[in-house]
C-alpha cells in the first residue's frame, strides 16, 4: 500500500520504467515528423502549400494553440488541466455578453478577473491543498460548464454591432500581413519560451515538475509554483477567449467542449512528458501545428470527417513513437 | 473536525470498506429523506440498471489503472460494439453479432495494449489517439446511421428482470464478483498490483509485464464492449454518438472508489461504491428536480470535496501509524 | 386531498360529458440537450411558463444532456413517478423506442416533441408534435434553387453527425435538390457540429479549396453566420448565397443587412406550447391527430418584415 495522498509529486499516469526521461535528451523526432507530413500533403493537394493556406491554418490553430502554451507549463510543473475547455466557454460567453452591456474594455477587464479567479481556485486546490490535478480539473470541467449555463441562462450571446467595435481587432484584424490571432499565439509562445528557459521562475517550474523530492523546495514554495502555473493557464484561456469571441462575434455555451483533450494532444505531440519536469512551449507550437495541418490537409483532399479522425489516431501515435524511439535509440522496447 | 476525521479513519481501519461507501450511504439516506420516490424498490432497481453501463466499464478500468495505465478509448468502444452488435443482426443473427461486438472490443484492447507495450508510448496518448480514431471507425461503419434491432426480443432482454432484479443489474453484479475474485485471489490480480506499484521490481521478480498489461487492456476492451451491448439492449438500438464522455465519468467513478492514478492501489469494491455514488447522485437530483445546469456544478463540487475528505482521512491514517 | 379527489370524481360523474377534470395532472418532459443552443433553452423557458400559467398542471422538467442512455434512465424515472403523460424530445429517434414501449405498457401516454422517433415506435406513442425537419430541408433547397436560378455549385455545412435533426435536414435538402433542381450541385459536405466557430473553420477551408462557391447551405443559421463570417473575411461574401434551415436572431439580422438570403422560421415557443397542449389533451384522454406538425414557413429578405426577430 503506497501512501500516495494525491501529492503533486507522486502523480504518475503510466510510467514505462524502461524509458529514460533525462531532461537533457534532445527530441527532434517531432520536427522530422512535421516536415514529412507537410511534404506528403503538398504532394497530394496543390492548394495545400500556399501562403494563404498556411496563414489560414496558423489562424485556425491559434485558439487551441494559445491554451496549449499555458497547459504546457502546467504539465511541465507535473500536473494536468482538463478544465480549460469549459473555462474557454465561460470566458468567451462572459466577454461577449458583457461587450454590449458595458463596452469592450470593461468587459475584458471583468472577464480577465473572473477567468484568473477560476485559475486561482484550480491553483489552490492542486497547489496548496495538494489534491490530484486530474480529478480536480475534471470536477472543475463539470462545475464551470454549469456556471456558464447558469450565467447565460443557456442562451447564445452575440455582439450586435460587429462592424463598429474595436473588439474585432483580436480575431479579425491583420498586422503586417499576419493575423492578430497568430501574433497572439506566437508572441505568447516566444515570451513563455524565454520565461521557461531564461529565468529563475522557469527553472523552478521544471524543478517542481521533475524532481519533487528535492530538499531545496519547501512545501510552500512548491505550492506557490504550482499555483502560478494554473493562473498562467487561465490567462492563456482568457487570451484564447478574446480571439474566439472576436472572431465569431458571438458564443455558444459549449463552445470549448472537448478542447481539453485536443489541447492535451497538441502538448503531448510536442513531446512534453505527462510526468512533468520536461517539455518546451516551442515544441507544443509544432505539436499544435501538426494537428492543424493534418485537419486542414485532409479536408483539402476532400476526406470525410471520420477519415480525418482515423488519420489523427495514427499520426498521434506515430509522432510520439518516433519521438520516444529516437530518444531510446531503438524502435521497440525490450521489456518482457 | 480532526476528531471526526480520526473517527472516520478508525472506522475505516476496522472495516475493509473503502471510504466512498460512507459517502454513498450518506447520499442514499439524504435522498430517501428528501424525496418520496427514492427509496422505493422500483427506483433502486432503476439505479442499478442505469449504473450498470458505467459500472461494467469501470470494472475493467480499475484493473488497467491499478497497473498504472489508463484507457480513454472506452467511450468510443462502447459505440463501436453497440453498432456492430445491432447492425449485423439482420445479416448474421443476434448472437453472432453480439460476439463480433465483444470481439471488436477485445481486439481494440489488444491493439492498445500492444502499442503501449512495444512502442513505450504513454497509455494516455495511445488511448487518446484511439478515442478519436475508434470513433472514426464507428462512423465509417455506420455511415452516421443509427441501427434499430428489428427483433424486440433484443430490447426485451435489456428490460427484463430475473429473480426480482433487472437482468442487466445481475450481469453487472456477477462480473463485479468475478473481478473482485480475480483481483484478490489470483496470481494475475497480485501481479496487477505489483506492476502498478513498482514496475522495475515487478520485472525483476519475473513478471512478464508487457503481456500482463496487454491482457488488462483486453479486459477493459471486453468490458467496454459488453457495456455497449447491454446499453444497446436497453435501447433496442445503437447510435454512433453513444458513449461520449463515458471515459471521463468512468475514471471519475474509479478514482472516487479509491484507485490511485499512479497505480498500485485500488479495489473493485471501492469502484462499485464510486459507481453507485455517481448513479445515486444523478438519480436523486433528478427526483429532486435540481435544474440541469446546477447538477453540473454540484457533481463537480462533490467530486472535489470527496477527493479532499478522502485525502484528509488517508493523511490522518498516516499520522496515526507514525505515532 | 382526498376530498378534492372525491369531489372531482363526483363532479366528473355529474357532468359526464366534460372531459377535463379539475384535478392536477403531472406531465414529465425529458429534453435533448438544453444549453447546447438557444432554441432548446427558449423552448424550455416557454414550456415552463406555459405550464405555470395553468394551475392544474405540474411539470417535471428533465434534460438528457444529449446522452441517449441518460434519457432512457430519465424516462424510466418518470414511469417510476407515475406521471400522467411523458413528453420526449428524443436524443435519438431509434434508441428511445424500447423505453417508450415501456411507458406505453405502464399505461402512460407519450408525446414526442420536436424530432420524430423511428417508425417502429409509432404504435407506442399518442402523438408527435413539432416541426418537420425534412420539409425544412426541402424548403431550404427550394430557396437555394430560386436564389441561384437553378444553376450553380454549392457547399453544405451539416449539423453534428449522427443526430436525427442533422440527418433529416440534410436528407430533405439533398433529395429535393436532386429531384427538382439538378442544375445545383453540392460539391462537398462537412459537419459544422451546430458550432459557429467550427463552421467558420470549415468554410475557411472550403474557400481555400474552391475558387467558386455560389451557395452555402447550413443546418441552422448559427452555422450559416459562421460561414458568412469566413466569406466576409476572405472578401468573397458577395458572390455567395447563404441559406439556413432554421432561423436564428443572428441570421435574421444578417438578412436585414442583405448578407444572408433566407432560412426557415421555426419558433421554439410554438414548439413548446404545441407539445404541452398535446400532452394535456392525451393525458385527459382526448383524441389528437397523430402527426401534429406546426407551421415552419420560409423566411427571406423579401418577407422578413412579416416575422418577429427570433429570440434565440
Amino acid at each position: 500500500m503506497t501512501t500516495d495522498t494525491g501529492e503533486v509529486g507522486e502523480r504518475r499516469l503510466s510510467l514505462p520504467a524502461w524509458r529514460d526521461i533525462g531532461h537533457g535528451a534532445q527530441r527532434q523526432g517531432i520536427l522530422l515528423a512535421f516536415i514529412v507530413f507537410l511534404i506528403l500533403f503538398s504532394l497530394f493537394s496543390d492548394r495545400f502549400a500556399s501562403w494563404d493556406n498556411a496563414s489560414t491554418v496558423f489562424r485556425q490553430v491559434s485558439i487551441i494553440g494559445t491554451i496549449a502554451l499555458g497547459v504546457t507549463i502546467v504539465v511541465i510543473g507535473g500536473n494536468l488541466d482538463l478544465s480549460v475547455g469549459s473555462m474557454l466557454s465561460f470566458s468567451t460567453v462572459m466577454v461577449v455578453d458583457l461587450h454590449d452591456k458595458i463596452g469592450p474594455a470593461p468587459a475584458m477587464a471583468i472577464t480577465l478577473v473572473a477567468t484568473l479567479a477560476i485559475g486561482c481556485v484550480n491553483g489552490i486546490l492542486v497547489g496548496f491543498l495538494k489534491l490530484n490535478s486530474l480529478i480536480v480539473t475534471l470536477g472543475m470541467l463539470s462545475a464551470i460548464q454549469g456556471l456558464t449555463l447558469i450565467y447565460s441562462g443557456g442562451q447564445n450571446v452575440d455582439i450586435t454591432d460587429q462592424e463598429a467595435t474595436w473588439f474585432a481587432f483580436f480575431g479579425r484584424d491583420f498586422v503586417l500581413g499576419i493575423a492578430v490571432p497568430t501574433w497572439i499565439f506566437l508572441g505568447l509562445a516566444v515570451v513563455f519560451h524565454i520565461v521557461l528557459t531564461r529565468t529563475a521562475y522557469g527553472r523552478r517550474v521544471f524543478a517542481v515538475g521533475g524532481n519533487k523530492t528535492a530538499a531545496a523546495f519547501s512545501g510552500i514554495r512548491r505550492a506557490r509554483v504550482v499555483f502560478s502555473t494554473y493562473v498562467i493557464s487561465s490567462f492563456t484561456v482568457f487570451c484564447a477567449a478574446l480571439i474566439l469571441g472576436s472572431r465569431v462575434m458571438g458564443s455558444q455555451n459549449n463552445v470549448g467542449q472537448g478542447y481539453e483533450l485536443l489541447v492535451l494532444a497538441g502538448v503531448i505531440l510536442g513531446g512534453t512528458s505527462l510526468l512533468g519536469g520536461s517539455g518546451s512551449v516551442i515544441k507544443t507550437v509544432i505539436g499544435v501545428l501538426i494537428l492543424g495541418f493534418i485537419q486542414n490537409g485532409l479536408l483539402l483532399m476532400g476526406y470525410q470527417y471520420y477519415a480525418q479522425w482515423l488519420v489523427t489516431w495514427v499520426v498521434i501515435i506515430l509522432a510520439v513513437w518516433l519521438d520516444v524511439a529516437s530518444q531510446r535509440g531503438r524502435l521497440f522496447t525490450t521489456t518482457a | 473536525m480532526t476528531k471526526t476525521l480520526a473517527t472516520l479513519q478508525n472506522l475505516r481501519r476496522f472495516t475493509v470498506i473503502p471510504p466512498i461507501w460512507l459517502f454513498t450511504l450518506a447520499c442514499a439516506i439524504f435522498f430517501s429523506l428528501m424525496t418520496d420516490n427514492f427509496a422505493e424498490i422500483g427506483n433502486l432497481k432503476n439505479i442499478l440498471q442505469q449504473t450498470s453501463t458505467i459500472g461494467l466499464i469501470a470494472l475493467g478500468m480499475t484493473v488497467v489503472m491499478i497497473n498504472g495505465n489508463i484507457d480513454l478509448s472506452v467511450g468510443a468502444v462502447v459505440a463501436l460494439a453497440a453498432s456492430l452488435a445491432v447492425g449485423l443482426q439482420s445479416e448474421i443473427g443476434t448472437l453472432p453479432a453480439v460476439f463480433v461486438g465483444l470481439g471488436a472490443g477485445i481486439g481494440l484492447g489488444f491493439v492498445n495494449g500492444m502499442i503501449v507495450w512495444k512502442t513505450g508510448v504513454d497509455a494516455f496518448i495511445v488511448t487518446l489517439g484511439a478515442m478519436i480514431g475508434v470513433r472514426g471507425l464507428v462512423f465509417l461503419y455506420t455511415q452516421e446511421q443509427s441501427f434499430f434491432a428489428m427483433d424486440f426480443a433484443y430490447s426485451d432482454f435489456g428490460m427484463s428482470q430475473f429473480a426480482g432484479l433487472p437482468t442487466l443489474a445481475w450481469v453487472f453484479l456477477g462480473f463485479t464478483v468475478l473481478m473482485h475474485w480475480l483481483m484478490t485471489s489470483t496470481v494475475h490480480g497480485r501481479n496487477a498490483y505489483a506492476v502498478g506499484g513498482n514496475r522495475d521490481a515487478a520485472l525483476n521478480a519475473g513478471i512478464r509485464v508487457g503481456r500482463h498489461m496487454v491482457v488488462n487492456f483486453m479486459i477493459v476492451g471486453f468490458f467496454a464492449a459488453l457495456a455497449g451491448i447491454t446499453l444497446s439492449t436497453q435501447m433496442g438500438a445503437s447510435t454512433p454518438n453513444l458513449g461520449r464522455e463515458y471515459e471521463l465519468w468512468t475514471i471519475t467513478a474509479v478514482v472516487l472508489g479509491g484507485t490511485k492514478l499512479a497505480g498500485g492501489a485500488g479495489s473493485i469494491v471501492g469502484t462499485l461504491g464510486g459507481v453507485l455514488a455517481i448513479g445515486i447522485l444523478r438519480n436523486g437530483m433528478n427526483l429532486m428536480q435540481v435544474p440541469a445546469f446546477y447538477v453540473l456544478v454540484i457533481l463537480g463540487a462533490i467530486l472535489i470535496i470527496v477527493l479532499f475528505i478522502d485525502r484528509q482521512v488517508n493523511r490522518a491514517g498516516v499520522e496515526e501509524v507514525k505515532i | 386531498m382526498k376530498m378534492t379527489a372525491t369531489f372531482a370524481a363526483v363532479s366528473a360523474i355529474a357532468l359526464m360529458s366534460a372531459p377535463a377534470l379539475a384535478e392536477t395532472m403531472t406531465i414529465g418532459i425529458t429534453q435533448n440537450n438544453v444549453g447546447v443552443d438557444s432554441y432548446q433553452t427558449t423552448y424550455e423557458r416557454a414550456f415552463v411558463e406555459a405550464a405555470n400559467a395553468d394551475p392544474n398542471i405540474d411539470v417535471v422538467v428533465l434534460d438528457a444532456g444529449g446522452d441517449v442512455a441518460r434519457q432512457i434512465g430519465q424516462i424510466q424515472d418518470l414511469i417510476q413517478q407515475k406521471v400522467d403523460a411523458i413528453i420526449i424530445w428524443p436524443t435519438n429517434g431509434q434508441a428511445v423506442v424500447p423505453a417508450v414501449r415501456q411507458a406505453d405498457r405502464a399505461g402512460i401516454p407519450v408525446v414526442i416533441t420536436n424530432s420524430q422517433i423511428a417508425e417502429a415506435g409509432f404504435d407506442f406513442i399518442k402523438s408527435f408534435s413539432g416541426p418537420n425537419n425534412i420539409i425544412q430541408g426541402e424548403y431550404s433547397a427550394q430557396m437555394m434553387c430560386d436564389a441561384l436560378g437553378g444553376e450553380g455549385q454549392i457547399v453544405q455545412i451539416s449539423g453534428q453527425p449522427g443526430y436525427t435533426t442533422a440527418i433529416e435536414r440534410q436528407k430533405g435538402f439533398e433529395d429535393e435538390l436532386a429531384a427538382n433542381c439538378p442544375g445545383v450541385e453540392i460539391v462537398e459536405t462537412q459537419p459544422g457540429d451546430w458550432n459557429r466557430e467550427k463552421s467558420q473553420r470549415v468554410m475557411e477551408n472550403f474557400l481555400t479549396k474552391y475558387d467558386k462557391i455560389d451557395g452555402v447551405y447550413s443546418g441552422d443559421d448559427n452555422m450559416g453566420v459562421g460561414a458568412l463570417n469566413a466569406a466576409k473575411a476572405a472578401g468573397r461574401a458577395d458572390e455567395t448565397v447563404f441559406i439556413g434551415a432554421t432561423n436564428f436572431a443572428v441570421g435574421y439580422e444578417a438578412m436585414g443587412r442583405g448578407e444572408y438570403w433566407g432560412s426557415v422560421y421555426q419558433s421554439p415557443v410554438e414548439d413548446a406550447k404545441n407539445a404541452l397542449e398535446t400532452a394535456k389533451a392525451v393525458a385527459s384522454g382526448e383524441e389528437v391527430p397523430f402527426l401534429n406538425y406546426f407551421d415552419t414557413p420560409k423566411i427571406t429578405q423579401d418577407n422578413m418584415s412579416e416575422f418577429e426577430k427570433p429570440v434565440f
